[in-house]
């Protein structure tokens, strides 16, 4: 199991790459950019559910995009969540 | 002679997202690849999305002053790289002819592409 991070928008190659390669088992941790991914309602976040994988975001980013109230069904975490994450995975791929 | 130390076997799977001429990362995931293949670490390449165009044969840098990425991809298999996918719809998408390519590569759909991460110990996303 693989996990990923994903710090380009859902506009992004990047984002469309990740998508085809998420696979259920693996997390997603969204940062940067890629917090716009976990918005709900949206598309990209509706491609992001249906791939089976966990999905967690990095709370200061979420927080700099103002979209905290949006982020539903998500896990959001720290720093120390993602050292966590990182702990939890032996192995992890970073999109961008 | 020195001794250098075999990186404990690991595999590491080097993942190419970026056309050979528009930025610096085309050329780093190639050299990277070539380093660590150096230090007798297992190494394959996923050429993925825009990654595939690095594969056109026939590349012609010389008048945008860029080294020719197409030669140094021609060189792989004389660095102990031997294994080389690409994403197949991105082929699909750019039409690239892989009977004329580089190097030789593997084309692969998602599902294989899926179990290929999974089979690598280190994975290096460019």
């Amino acid at each position: 199991m693989i996990l990923h991070t994903l710090n380009a928008s859902p506009a992004s190659a990047a984002f469309a790459e990740c998508l085809r390669l998420l696979a259920p088992g693996d997390a997603l941790l969204l940062l940067g950019d890629g917090v716009y991914c976990a918005l709900a309602g949206t598309t990209a976040r509706a491609q992001l559910d249906a791939a089976g994988a966990e999905l967690y975001v990095l709370h200061d980013d979420v927080a700099a995009a103002g979209i905290l109230g949006q982020t539903a069904g998500t896990s959001t975490v720290d720093i120390d969540g993602f050292v966590a994450l990182t702990e939890r995975f032996a192995r992890q791929l970073a999109w961008y | 002679m020195t001794t250098v130390a075999n990186n404990s076997g690991k595999k590491l799977l080097a993942i190419i997202r970026h056309s050979p001429y528009g930025d610096s990362l085309a050329r780093t995931s190639i050299e990277t690849a070539l380093a660590a293949s150096a230090f007798d670490q297992a190494v394959c390449l996923l050429f993925l999305g825009d990654g595939v165009l690095q594969l056109m044969p026939d590349q012609e840098p010389g008048a945008l002053g860029s080294r020719n990425l197409g030669r140094l991809l021609a060189s792989l298999p004389l660095y102990d790289i031997e294994s080389v996918y690409v994403d197949a719809q991105a082929v699909s998408r750019y039409q690239v002819k892989l009977e004329n390519t580089p190097v030789s590569a593997v084309p692969l759909q998602p599902p294989e592409m899926v179990e290929l991460l999974r089979e690598h110990d280190l994975l290096l996303g460019f």
